[in-house]
This record gives C-alpha cells, sequence and structure tokens, in this order.
C-alpha cells in the first residue's frame, strides 16, 4: 500500500497589514485635510507667500471674478448673505469671516464685501490665499 | 462520569468586508477632495485696535492704479518693495495708507501688502475710494 503524504497547508494569507495600511490612509487623509465647501463658480484665490496658515472654523465667503457671492458653498444675494452674517455674528460676535475672492477679480467686489461685513459686526475677517507654487 | 458536549466554534467574523468598506472610504476621499494649499492675509483687525496707530504725519500714501501698479508721491512705481524700504526708511515706525483702485485686481492688492509686509511696513490700511 503507497501512503501519499499530505500536502502542507497553506499558509492563510493574513489580511491584518492591509487593514492596517488602509487605516493609517484613511486616517492620515482625514488628519491632514479639512473639509471645506467649494464654491459653486470657478475661483482661484490670489498668490500670496506672506500668508499664514488659515485657522479653522469660521464661515467663508468665496466672490467670483464678476462679484457673485456664495456662503460657504452656496450661493447667495448681498442682502441675504448681510442677513445671515449679521444672524450668525450675533449668535457669536467673535466668529471670523474668511474671504475667498478670486484674484482675478476686481477690487470693488472685495472691498464692498469688506464695508458690508464691517457693518454687521464682523471684527476678524481674513483674506485667503494661497502660496507661489514655485 | 458525565460528558460535556463539546462547545460549539466561534463563528469566525471575516474582516474582508471591513477592508472593503475602508477602502471605499478612501477612494471615496481621495477622489472627491479638491487638495488646496490655502492661507489666510489678516484684512481687518477689532475697531478697538484700528483705532491706535500712526499718526497722519507718520503715514506712507501709496495709491494703487487699475493696472495694479502703485504710485507714491504721484510717481508710479515698479518695484514697490524697494520704494517702500527706502520711503519707510531702515527703522520704519511710518503706517501705510493703501487707496487701491476699485479696478484693480484683488491679486494686485495682495502682491502690494506682501511687498509693503517685506519692507517692513507695521500697519497697512487699505481706504476705499470711488475713483476708477
Amino acid at each position: 500500500m503507497k501512503l501519499s503524504r499530505p500536502r502542507p497547508r497553506a499558509m492563510p494569507e493574513t489580511i491584518l497589514p492591509l487593514i492596517d495600511v488602509v487605516f493609517f490612509l484613511l486616517v492620515f487623509s482625514l488628519l491632514v485635510g479639512r473639509m471645506d465647501a467649494t464654491a459653486p463658480f470657478e475661483l482661484t484665490p490670489p498668490v500670496s507667500d506672506a500668508g499664514t496658515d488659515l485657522p479653522g472654523g469660521g464661515v467663508m465667503v468665496m466672490v467670483s471674478s464678476d462679484g457673485a457671492l456664495a456662503l460657504d458653498g452656496t450661493a447667495i444675494s448681498p442682502v441675504a448673505l448681510s442677513l445671515a452674517l449679521e444672524e450668525a455674528l450675533d449668535a457669536s460676535p467673535d466668529l471670523s469671516v474668511r474671504i475667498n475672492a478670486d484674484g482675478e477679480g476686481a477690487l470693488r467686489h472685495l472691498l464692498t464685501l469688506i464695508g458690508r461685513l464691517e457693518e454687521v459686526g464682523a471684527r476678524e475677517i481674513l483674506l485667503v490665499v494661497t502660496p507661489d507654487p514655485r | 462520569m458525565r460528558l460535556r458536549p463539546a462547545k460549539p466554534p466561534g463563528r469566525l467574523i471575516t474582516l474582508v468586508p471591513l477592508v472593503d468598506a475602508m477602502l471605499i472610504l478612501l477612494v471615496f476621499f481621495l477622489v472627491t477632495s479638491t487638495y488646496l494649499d490655502l492661507d489666510r492675509l489678516p484684512l481687518a483687525e477689532t475697531r478697538q485696535q484700528a483705532g491706535a496707530g500712526a499718526g497722519p504725519a507718520d503715514t506712507l500714501l501709496i495709491r494703487l492704479a487699475p493696472d495694479g501698479t502703485a504710485v507714491i508721491s504721484g510717481r508710479p512705481v515698479g518695484d514697490l518693495e524697494t520704494a517702500a524700504r527706502v520711503a519707510l526708511g531702515p527703522d520704519p515706525v511710518a503706517g501705510v495708507l493703501l487707496f487701491p483702485s476699485p479696478a484693480a485686481s484683488v491679486q494686485a492688492l495682495v502682491s502690494a501688502m506682501e511687498a509693503l509686509t517685506r519692507a517692513g511696513a507695521p500697519s497697512i490700511r487699505i481706504v476705499r475710494t470711488d475713483a476708477p
């Protein structure tokens, strides 16, 4: 009688390292990035190397090159924007307002907006810039 | 002798669905995200701070033309940083009043503010004008 040897069992493939790596990547992308609403129009912020790190929190007002406005990613009229910001500033007077304006847009839109923000009581107004990629 | 029945083996929890879900989440974040390197430039300070500062005599006036050219004392300046450095002196105490044309671009204002910051201007104030 010829007895065949039992085949050695294949090592079970452990997927734990894969889970580890995927988990690290997931947590990394969640920590490094910050969720911000995107503008409903094309917008390229002005380039500057004098900027400092943008803090989180606050509200983001977007201004397109032709002066269209958006609040936290939703298009809004100037009057409605003033009302919404007035309400938000009443609730939280130290609210920081970030302005993400298109770099090629005319300053009249930005300056009018800043005036309006000061009228409704914004104390901290920040302009969003992006560092020179070169 | 009383024999206990052997315990049934515990159900094996497979990790494959977990990996699937995490991979889908990861790919979702990678695909839907737009990666932008954003910084800030402070544009307004509190009104209390805005009241203090250099007096009119210690102020350098700079106009920003519609094409973005800086004008100091009526003369267009090519390199604003150098011109401001000369005008402000080695130990600048003077504040800068910037009169940008509403027709100038946001980038022109940002570049001017950057040049003035490099030149050592202790404070920059932007004055809104209705001039073109």
